[in-house]
């Protein structure tokens, strides 16, 4: 009874949460100065007409409650509206640069759970040792390490073997399957690693921090007692104790997968849903910036709701 | 599932591409320049729509240029227009009526006959539409009443007033296919935007011009194919790709790693590498100029010994132009001075250069600069900071997005100077919208801020350069709150000058101005920076670059070594 209303509650709260960003996602972008008249207005010729016609076409001659209905009917008919900037649907525009670049993202993202998680494992498991020091080292390393300083030195490092930018070589002109799936591979590699690298340092530490936390309990000690060895300790107890705060980190990545990576798709001209953000916020394009936002927003309560499911799995006391 | 479709109809248009060109590039005839090959572009702008009524980008511009036919076109070397698919023109005594000849014979790249009447609609629908759907290009038919295809080799176009921009104006002006947009420009014309103008499946875009876009992907790359029907010059290459980069360094590692051929618009950083690498790097005086915004408002509130003729002769004096060229540009850039800068060449037919050739640069001198401070009264105070009106003579800058780099490099040569004329610059970077919303400050009535740096990049003709500074101007494209009733009148009478030799004088009186009552100051003229590798020729540098909405030359010419 309990679990069902924890469950209740998290999807009512997911649900305000929803509505909460959907209304600061039609505020905060308005806040800013300027408008998106200002930037598209700037052609040669250009005239108070111009100005008036942009203005009333977007909508944007009305007051910001109409605007805010306006927006609320629209969203409600799944109508996400028309860019200010180039006058296509946002559901479109917004629909390729998700499929651009969630399979980039997710690949470094993965990466960096899978091998942040494992190594953490082994540093807590390790203490003090050689194997503990260096795998921390570099973690903190790869944490502080600006992203596109990585992305640029790779770039520099792996010039003429991998690609410096874009998602596939425009000018393959009769790729076989193969030889396509290559390319996207070679294309793929350093944006991917530049992301992973960058985000596995901190689940090595997080990991590892609460790994050290959990093999310090009297019930790690018991079963040390017993005559365990220490993989099946770490494995069978500490790990899974150890799990909840990691399952946070991997359902808020997991949600920001599709918010995409400014940095990372600049440096390797990948594009994706960060850039489309970024040139989003400097053409003042609201529809736009509505739509990626109402995006991320759903991505990460869902992914937020299902780690808040899965806490209810991963230890019952959280109903209590 | 939608999406991995779409990636099929990319991957079958690359391989319809490759199909219908030669894998291997031949000589043309008799020892001809070499037949084939797709050039691979880089760009760092991007292309930002294909339809030309939604387009604000360069580079959009001059895949139009590529695409679609204009009446005219200016010749890139001399910067004089010459004819294209108007054979030659002609226009009454009054100048009200202008008759284009236009080409016989020729073809959309889709078969369908391409004559003046396609020219006599594009315009038409402008016109119709110029306070709605087509108010982006509503400067290309400023004053038509309306155009007449009376055969269909004749245009004939009627102007409600002479006008002085009738061939800079139509050479903007793409003539879009009626057969295709003569179906969206109905009713109130809310289609025409709305139109993407993008390849569908293996079908290529409608054109008239040398090159057909056949494949296009938003913010990565657009690829063209030679139109078959293409009635000018044959262009040498197959086809050629934009491939868009969003970070420089990328782009310079692709041209050296030999994954692009030409690269447009380089880095002034980039020169040594490419360079060494054994890439041509091509760069010549460009169109565009940098600029130093002095509040010129007389209504402003605050420090109004900005406004002083005498302070802002000294900053001029103060400016190291010299050094900015050589130490912020790397060489890359001139001293500059007038509004118009020299590459925009002579007026049309004349040896008259639009640039006032009497506007120079001031020398570099700070004793003069101080010299100039003081006598206006303006005293230093203890910390070397002058003071006037009752406050040290301490101002924000508001510093552009689009300057940062070598414009960062420039505001400190110039802080530094400033400092030693006992005048303090804060730097204040901002994105460009909130430049020019702080600029405009309160709704666009110029009060709140002093000084700025910006940019311009010039067109040819000068009329842009002029309109910016003009009192219609404010909360458009004015950015210096800079308003003359005469300066506004000489505009009016330069635009209906319909003789471009008496149009350059009024153009110089209006220079002279600006150089006098100084809201800008022009402080370097950059040059345009290309490169290519050695594998390409015949590419033809223009201020704006080797690939331009000048002219359709560049890829009509360049061919493999």
């Amino acid at each position: 009874m309990r679990g069902a209303d924890y469950i209740i509650k998290r999807t009512a709260f997911a649900i305000a949460t929803v509505f909460v960003a959907l209304t600061l996602n039609f505020l905060l972008f308005r806040a800013l100065p300027g408008s998106a008249i200002t930037s598209l207005a700037r052609v040669p010729h250009s005239s108070p007409a111009l100005k008036k016609a942009l203005t009333h076409e977007f909508g944007l001659d009305k007051s910001k409650w109409e605007q805010y209905i306006i927006y609320f009917r629209e969203l409600f008919h799944g109508n996400m509206g028309i860019s200010f900037a180039d006058q296509q649907p946002v559901a479109t525009n917004l629909r390729q640069d998700l499929f651009n670049t969630i399979p980039m993202v997710a690949v470094g993202t993965l990466f960096a759970i899978i091998f942040g998680v494992i190594t953490g494992v082994i540093s807590a498991a390790r203490r003090g040792t050689l194997t503990d020091h260096t795998s921390t080292m570099s973690a903190l390393a790869f944490y502080s390490v600006p992203t596109q300083w990585l992305g640029l030195m790779l770039i520099i490092g792996f010039a003429g073997v991998l690609p410096a930018g874009g998602m596939i070589d425009n000018f393959l002109f009769h790729p076989t399957f193969a030889q396509h799936m290559e390319d996207i591979a070679k294309h793929m590699v350093l944006p991917a690693a530049t992301l992973g690298l960058t985000f596995y340092g901190e689940y090595t530490l997080i990991v590892r921090s609460t790994m050290l936390e959990t093999l310090g309990e009297d019930y790690i000690l018991t079963a040390r007692a017993k005559g365990l060895s220490r993989w099946a300790i770490v494995r069978k107890y500490a790990l899974r104790n150890a799990l909840l705060p990691t399952a946070t980190l991997v359902a808020l990545s997991l949600g920001y997968v599709v918010a995409g990576a400014i940095l990372v798709e600049t440096v390797f001209s990948w594009p994706g849903v960060g850039r489309a953000v970024y040139e989003a916020v400097t053409q003042r394009d609201y529809p736009m910036l509505q739509g990626a936002f109402l995006v991320l927003t759903l991505s990460v309560v869902f992914f937020n709701f299902l780690a808040d499911l899965l806490y209810f799995k991963l230890d019952p006391r959280i109903t209590e | 599932m939608k999406a991995q479709l779409k990636l099929c109809g990319i991957l079958i248009a690359l391989v319809l591409i490759a199909a219908s060109c030669s894998s291997s590039p031949s000589s043309g005839g008799s020892g001809g320049p070499k037949q084939g090959g797709e050039l691979r572009f880089g760009s760092s702008s991007q292309i930002d729509s294909l339809n030309p009524f939604v387009a604000f980008q360069q580079d959009a511009y001059t895949i139009f240029g590529y695409e679609y036919p204009f009446l005219m076109q200016y010749d890139t070397t001399t910067l004089q227009f010459k004819p294209y698919f108007a054979t030659s023109w002609s226009h009454s005594s009054d100048g009200l009526t202008w008759t284009f000849h236009t080409r016989p014979g020729a073809k959309w790249s889709d078969g369908q006959p391409l004559t003046a009447k396609d020219a006599a609609f594009s315009i038409n629908m402008v016109v119709k539409y110029q306070k709605t759907a087509t108010s982006c290009c509503a400067g290309y038919v400023a004053n038509v009443k309306n155009a007449k295809a009376t055969d269909d080799n004749t245009l004939v176009v009627n102007y409600s007033k002479p006008s002085g921009e009738v061939l800079p104006n139509l050479q903007q002006m793409p003539i879009v296919p009626q057969h295709v947009w003569g179906k969206l420009a109905t009713g109130n014309g809310s289609q025409i935007k709305k139109f993407a103008n993008a390849p569908t499946g293996n079908k290529p875009v409608v054109s008239g011009g040398p090159f057909m876009l056949v494949s296009y992907k938003k913010k990565d790359v657009a690829l063209f194919q030679r139109n078959p029907n293409f009635w000018g010059t044959k262009p040498h290459i197959d086809g050629w790709g934009l491939q868009y980069y969003s970070n420089d360094d990328a782009m310079i590692s692709a041209l050296k790693n030999g994954e692009i051929d030409a690269a447009e618009s380089v880095p002034p950083t980039a020169l040594n590498t490419l360079k060494s690498s054994g890439i041509t790097v091509s760069s010549v005086p460009g169109l565009e100029l940098r600029d130093f915004i002095i509040n010129s408002n007389p209504k402003k509130p605050n420090n109004r010994e900005l406004l002083n003729p005498l302070v802002k002769q000294a900053f001029d004096y103060a400016i190291d132009r010299k050094k900015i060229a050589s130490t912020a540009w790397l060489g890359t850039a001139q001293p500059g001075s007038s509004i118009i800068p020299p590459t925009t060449g002579d007026a049309p037919g004349t040896s008259i250069p639009w640039s006032d050739p009497k506007i120079q640069p001031p020398p570099f001198s700070l004793s003069k600069a101080n010299q100039l401070l003081d006598q206006a009264g303006y005293k230093k105070g203890p910390d070397g900071i002058r003071v006037a009106n009752g406050h040290k003579m301490q101002y924000t800058v508001i510093f552009a997005h689009d300057e940062a780099g070598a414009g960062d490099r420039s505001f400190s040569i110039i802080q530094s100077d400033f400092q030693q004329i006992g005048v303090k610059l804060i730097q204040r970077s901002l994105d460009d919208t909130t430049a020019y919303d702080q600029i405009l400050a309160p709704n666009g009535k110029y009060l709140n801020f002093d000084l700025a740096m910006w940019d311009w990049v010039p067109l040819i003709d000068p009329d842009f350069m002029l309109y910016i500074l003009t009192c219609n101007s404010w909360g458009i494209w004015n950015d210096s709150g800079y308003c003359n009733k005469k300066y506004d009148r000489l505009y009016k009478k330069q635009g209906q000058t319909v003789d471009p030799a008496k149009r350059a004088k009024i153009v110089y009186q209006m220079e002279q101005m600006i150089a006098k009552d100084k809201p800008y100051l022009i402080y370097a003229y950059n040059q345009s920076i290309d490169a290519y590798t050695k594998n390409w020729t015949g590419f033809v540098k223009s201020p704006q670059g080797i690939l331009n909405p000048l002219s359709t030359q560049t890829l009509v010419q360049v061919h493999r070594v």
